[in-house]
C-alpha cells in the first residue's frame, strides 16, 4: 500500500467516525437526561400549616358551624342535665353526644363532664376553683390543672406558634389547646407520615438493612 | 517519472472530488461534535462567569446581579421572581430547639423545606431527613429513614430530625477551598451558588450530611416555584453546586419563623435569636433540664439543640 493509499484510509476512517459521532449527538439532542422513575410530587395536605383540628375559638373566628356548641337548642336552661355513671364510676355518654369519646387522662380520673362544663351554664367552662370562662377560653381552663404545661404554652414554647418570631416585625399567631388537643380525649391522634426519601439509586435502598426489620 | 506524469495529471478529477467530499464531510462532522458546545450557556454565561466575589459585590453592582438572576428564572419558569439579597441582622444569633418528646415523625418538616426552599422534586434533594430511633438510645447507627408504617408515632419509638446544625466551628467553612461557602453574623452558614465549584469537600467535611449536591439541573414544577428568593437562600440552583439549610433566610431575616416551624402539627420545632432573653428558645436553654448538641463531642458546637420535656 502507498502512502497515498494510506492517508486516504485514514481520512475515510476519521470522517466515518465524526459522521458517526454526528449521527448520535443529532439522535440525543432534545432527550432529557434520565433521573430513574419519577417522582410524584408530595400531597398538598402535608405542606398544609392547618392544625390538628379546629378549636371553638377557631371556629368562632372563622365563621364557622357552631351549631353543636348551641346547648340550648336542646337542652333546658333551668333543668341542668343529671350525669349517669356506670359500675365502675365512669360516665356514660348519652346517645346525642356518641360523637364524644372520653380518654382524658389515664386514670380515668377525669370522666365527668362538670370537671369542665359549667352545669348552670352548659355553653360556657368552669375551673375546680370556682372561676367561670367562655368557650373559647380554653388555656386557662386547661392550665388550672396543667400548671407547667400552661407555663411553657405562655412563654410561647409549648404548642404551635407561627408567624413572627421578632415580635416588632409582624403578629405572633399562638395556637390554644383545642387547637390541636381534643378536650375529650387529648392525646395528639396518630397520622400517617409524608413519603420518604426516594434514593437516586433505588437499588442501594434494596441492600439497605433497615434498623428495625420488623416493621418493613 | 516527471515526464510522463504532468503536474495537471497529478491530481485527477475523480481524485479532487473524492478528497473535497471526505473533507467536507469531515468538517461538518467536527463542526457538529462540537454542537453541544452551543448549549453552554444554560449552564454558565459570561455575566455568570465574570461575577465578582459576593463579599466584594458594592451595592449597584448586587442589585444587577439580582436583576440577572430575576430575568434567569423569569425565563426558565416564566414566574417573576421577588429575588433579594437579605441581610442579617444586628444582635441577632439563631437557635433552633427541637423537642423530641413531641415530634411524632410525620416529615411534614421535610416537604414544606422542599417547597419553600425550591429544592429539586425530581431527582429529589431534601435538607431535612428523619431518623425512627428506637426507645432507650441515641445512636444514630440504629436510625431507620425508609420508615413507612400506615401512621405515626409507632410505639417503641422516637423520631429525629436532622438538617444543617448551623454550627459555630462548622468544618464545611474550613475545608471550602473557593470560600464559597461562609459563616454570618447571624449563624446562617450560607452558600454563593455563583462562586461554588461543586468540589463536594463540604460534603465529606460535615458529620451531619447536611449539604446536596446537584448532580442534575434541578426540576422544579412551576406552579410549585417559591417565588419569594433569597440570594444566599432559595433561589434556584444551577446544576453542580452545593446546598443546604440556610434557616429559611427568605423568611428569617425578615423577622418570620422558618417553614419547617410552621408545618409542624405537633409544635415540637422553636426558633428564636438566643440573645433576646424573652425568645423561645433562651426560655428553652433555661429552663429545660436535658437537651444535646448531636456529636458534640466533634466540637463543631451547633446551634441546633434537642431536647425533651415531661
Amino acid at each position: 500500500m502507498d502512502s497515498i493509499g494510506k492517508t486516504w484510509w485514514v481520512l475515510t476512517g476519521l470522517s466515518v467516525a465524526f459522521l458517526g459521532l454526528c449521527g448520535a449527538f443529532v439522535a440525543t439532542s432534545g432527550v432529557a437526561v434520565a433521573h430513574g422513575p419519577a417522582i410524584p410530587l408530595v400531597d398538598t395536605n402535608f405542606i398544609s400549616t392547618a392544625t390538628a383540628r379546629m378549636s371553638a375559638a377557631d371556629l368562632i373566628r372563622t365563621g364557622g358551624d357552631i351549631s353543636g356548641m348551641e346547648c340550648y337548642a336542646c337542652h333546658d336552661k333551668k333543668n341542668p342535665p343529671k350525669l349517669k355513671l356506670n359500675a365502675e364510676g365512669d360516665v356514660i355518654v348519652p346517645k346525642e353526644h356518641e360523637d364524644i369519646v372520653m380518654g382524658h387522662g389515664r386514670h380515668h380520673r377525669n370522666n365527668n363532664c362538670f370537671n369542665c362544663h359549667d352545669e348552670s351554664n352548659l355553653e360556657a367552662l368552669q375551673t375546680r376553683d370556682g372561676r367561670h370562662l367562655k368557650i373559647s377560653e380554653s388555656p386557662a381552663l386547661c392550665g388550672s390543672c396543667h400548671g407547667p404545661t400552661y407555663r411553657d404554652w405562655e412563654a410561647g414554647v409549648h404548642g404551635r406558634t407561627s408567624g413572627y418570631w421578632k415580635r416588632d416585625a409582624g403578629p405572633i399567631d399562638r395556637k390554644v389547646c383545642t387547637s390541636c388537643h381534643n378536650p375529650h380525649s387529648p392525646p395528639f391522634p396518630p397520622r400517617a407520615p409524608a413519603p420518604g426519601p426516594h434514593l437516586l439509586h433505588p437499588n442501594l435502598a434494596k441492600n439497605h438493612t433497615p434498623a428495625n426489620p420488623e416493621h418493613h | 517519472m516527471p515526464d510522463n506524469n504532468p503536474p495537471a495529471a497529478d491530481v485527477s478529477r475523480r481524485s479532487f472530488l473524492l478528497t473535497s467530499a471526505v473533507m467536507a464531510s469531515g468538517a461538518a462532522a467536527l463542526a457538529a461534535s462540537l454542537a453541544p458546545l452551543r448549549h453552554l450557556g444554560d449552564y454558565v454565561t459570561p455575566e455568570q462567569f465574570l461575577q465578582k466575589y459576593y463579599k466584594e459585590l458594592t451595592p449597584a453592582e448586587m442589585q444587577k446581579v439580582l436583576d440577572r438572576i430575576t430575568r434567569e428564572v423569569e425565563k426558565q419558569y416564566q414566574v417573576r421572581p421577588d429575588v433579594r439579597d437579605y441581610k442579617p441582622m444586628n444582635g441577632v444569633e439563631f437557635v433552633y430547639c427541637l423537642n423530641l418528646t413531641r415530634c411524632i415523625g410525620c416529615r411534614k418538616c421535610v416537604h414544606a423545606c422542599v417547597g419553600e426552599n425550591n429544592q429539586s422534586r425530581n431527582p429529589e434533594i431534601q435538607y431535612i431527613r428523619v431518623l425512627k430511633m428506637p426507645h432507650g438510645s441515641m445512636d444514630t447507627e440504629k436510625g431507620d429513614h425508609n420508615y413507612a408504617p400506615a401512621s405515626v408515632p409507632e410505639k417503641g419509638f422516637f423520631y429525629m430530625p436532622i438538617q444543617c446544625q448551623q454550627c459555630k466551628n462548622p468544618p464545611c467553612v474550613k475545608v471550602c477551598p473557593v470560600k464559597a461557602t461562609w459563616q454570618e453574623t447571624d449563624g446562617i452558614t450560607v452558600i454563593d451558588y455563583n462562586w461554588c465549584i461543586g468540589c463536594r469537600y463540604c460534603e465529606a467535611a460535615c458529620p451531619y450530611f447536611a449539604r446536596r449536591f446537584n448532580w442534575t439541573r434541578p426540576s422544579i414544577p412551576k406552579e410549585r416555584l417559591n417565588p419569594t428568593m433569597s440570594y444566599l437562600g432559595n433561589r434556584p440552583r444551577p446544576q453542580g453546586v452545593m446546598e443546604k439549610c440556610h434557616f429559611c433566610t427568605q423568611r428569617t431575616r425578615q423577622g418570620k419563623y422558618p417553614a419547617c416551624l410552621e408545618v409542624c402539627p405537633a409544635g415540637a420545632r422553636k426558633f428564636g435569636n438566643v440573645l433576646d432573653p424573652d425568645s423561645e428558645v433562651a426560655y428553652i436553654l433555661r429552663t429545660k433540664r436535658v437537651f444535646i448538641q448531636l456529636k458534640e463531642e466533634l466540637g463543631t458546637s451547633p446551634r441546633f439543640f434537642y431536647y425533651f420535656d415531661v
